[in-house]
């Protein structure tokens, strides 16, 4: 039997109708099974977060449907890890990933045990007292990490996490990220620009094309789970790499001058 | 080029890399005695001046009698009395503005419609001097305590309503999205977003308007009032009795400190977060 079918994205369309009406989404359709780890690609403004916050919840669609198939009512759906770094500034570390819980119904103090339990799990524990602006990009983006994983979403949704990280610090979250997902194998749905980002944590990279967005092709990634971040130097991961910047290098050419991530 | 010259530069540690830690020391200190020597010193050249007459001690009584005038007062209650009054003033002011001035900020920063209902006809108000408003006050009120503390609250107000808007508008969408994506209704965006956000600046403004409503309490009580600070600025220039309203001014620039020096101390434990925005302390 195969796995059940978790985000089912029907035909959606987005428009935005601000000062001028731009079309940002074009019938996407997907089908995305529980456990399985899609990474989206595409030209930047093709709508890959308006398509996220959809999933996410955050916004509504203008024509079609996404359904999602939740394991039971009391379950959180989904949790998104966004760009920036938007832990409250207000809130120290262990308040931060406490917020989730608490949002969800926890009572405080067994919102402080999770919390500090995935606090440990990150390497965080000795900032559970300290406020965000003493962090550094790459703790804090561990923080919005713990706080998304902490209410255990069945669906986690990460829009580019990792593109303001410095070059180390990006491969050294990107391995965390692995080993973190491959123990407990939830959905997930990664929004990234960079290739190698792609083929190294997904199990299948849907490209989309310039704007309006549509699902221009899906590539399944040949590696076995678990994974190690070794695979980079394995032949057919540049050739996938390769296969795929072909594709997409004539759809970076159609996309829009000055659009913003 | 020229050739060399035969002179070395070496660059060596100097006196604050060999040891910070009395370097730090002496500047700290250093730095301590110049804030206490300035007053010291001008006080010390104006009451020579005052003694051996170069000042007309007229207008510029030394410090000396200054003081003793104080103790004077202060010996037969009244200068107690004045500081008090004034003191009341100001919080019943005070707190009525902050109040009225948050819960206006948030409505207006929150809401679109008592936005659009609002902000013009408040805007318009708000470039109104408000000490023109105290004869219509006491007009309407009368005599009493009433049109005081309301004119303190009104200036207080505005300033509070402005910042807390402002800052309520500009909470980076990020925020509420983050809130929002974890399930938050609108009471737990309120606590967890709106108000923490808003917080900091609360205190700005805080700050700002204590001083305006020592300002705007003197200016109400050079003309409206039989004790207070202000009466006895105002009443001591009637008498030509120079010590005693020196006493005054001291007493109000002492007032204006205390109190801005409390809200910033409330602020520093209130708003822990936001004394790490400016630099990182290691
Ligand atoms: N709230 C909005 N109002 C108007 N236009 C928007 C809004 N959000 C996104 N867009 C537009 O929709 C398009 C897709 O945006 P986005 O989903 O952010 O793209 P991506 O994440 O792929 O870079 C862009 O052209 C963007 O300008
Ligand atoms: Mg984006």
């Amino acid at each position: 039997m195969s796995p059940p079918l978790k985000i089912h994205v029907d035909g959606v369309t987005k428009t935005y109708h601000a000062r001028r009406t731009v079309q940002a989404l074009l019938r996407i359709d997907l089908k995305i099974i529980e456990g399985q780890f899609v990474c989206l690609l595409g030209p930047s403004g093709c709508g890959k977060s308006t398509l996220l916050r959809m999933i996410g919840g955050l916004d509504h669609p203008s024509g079609g449907e996404i359904v999602i198939n939740a394991r039971s009512a009391r379950a959180v759906p989904t949790a998104t890890v966004f760009q920036s770094y938007n832990v409250f500034p207000w809130k120290t570390i262990l308040g931060n990933v406490r917020f989730g819980l608490e949002m969800h119904g926890a009572s405080r103090r067994e919102a402080d045990v999770t919390a500090r339990k995935w606090l440990a799990r990150m390497g965080l524990t000795d900032f559970a007292d300290a406020y965000p602006p003493s962090l550094s990009g790459g703790m804090l983006q561990r923080v919005a990490i713990a706080r998304a994983l902490a209410v255990e979403p069945e669906i986690l949704l990460m829009d580019e996490p990792f593109a303001a990280l410095d070059a180390q610090h990006r491969r050294i979250m990107q391995e965390e990220l692995l080993a973190l997902w491959q123990e407990d194998r939830r959905t997930v749905v990664f929004v990234t620009h960079s290739l190698e980002e792609a083929v190294l944590l997904g199990d299948r990279i849907v490209v989309m094309s310039a704007r309006p967005g549509r699902v221009l092709r899906e590539f399944d990634v040949p590696f076995d789970r678990p994974r190690r971040a070794e695979i980079r130097t394995d032949p057919r991961f540049a050739a996938l790499e390769g296969e795929i910047w072909d594709l997409l290098k004539s759809e970076v050419d159609r996309a829009p001058e000055g659009e913003a991530a | 080029m020229s050739e060399p010259s035969g002179i070395t530069l070496r660059i060596v540690p100097g006196p604050a890399e060999r040891d910070p830690a009395a370097h730090a020391r002496r500047i700290r200190i250093e730095e301590r005695l110049l804030s206490i020597a300035t007053p010291a010193v001008f006080l010390l050249v104006w009451e020579i001046a005052g003694q051996t007459g170069l000042l007309p001690s007229r207008f510029f009584p030394p410090p000396s009698r200054i003081a003793l005038s104080a103790w004077a007062m202060a010996r037969s209650g009244e200068l107690q009395a004045d500081l008090i009054a004034s003191i009341l003033r100001i919080l019943a002011g005070f707190a009525l503005g902050v109040a009225t001035g948050i819960c206006a900020g948030l409505a207006l920063g929150l809401s679109r419609r008592a936005h659009a209902a609002f902000d013009p006809f408040l805007s318009a108000l708000y470039t109104v001097p408000k000490l023109a408003l105290l004869p219509l006050l006491l007009l309407i009120f009368g005599l009493g305590e009433l049109p005081n503390v309301l004119l303190v609250g009104m200036t207080v107000f505005f300033l509070v309503w402005i910042t807390c808007m402002e800052a309520v508008m500009t909470i980076p969408n990020a925020y509420r999205e983050a809130a929002r994506s974890f399930g938050a209704g609108r009471w737990q965006m309120f606590a967890h977003v709106i108000w923490p956000a808003m917080l900091p600046q609360l205190f700005v403004a805080m700050r700002l308007s204590i001083g305006t409503a020592v300002l705007v309490i003197v200016g109400i009580e050079f003309v409206q009032a039989d004790v207070g600070i202000g009466h006895r600025i105002w009443h001591s220039w009637s008498l030509f009795q120079a010590e005693r309203m020196y006493v005054g001014i001291c007493a109000v620039a002492l007032l204006g400190y205390v109190f801005a020096t409390i809200v910033r101390g409330i602020a520093r434990i209130a708003v822990p977060w936001a004394k790490l925005r400016h630099g990182r302390s290691g």
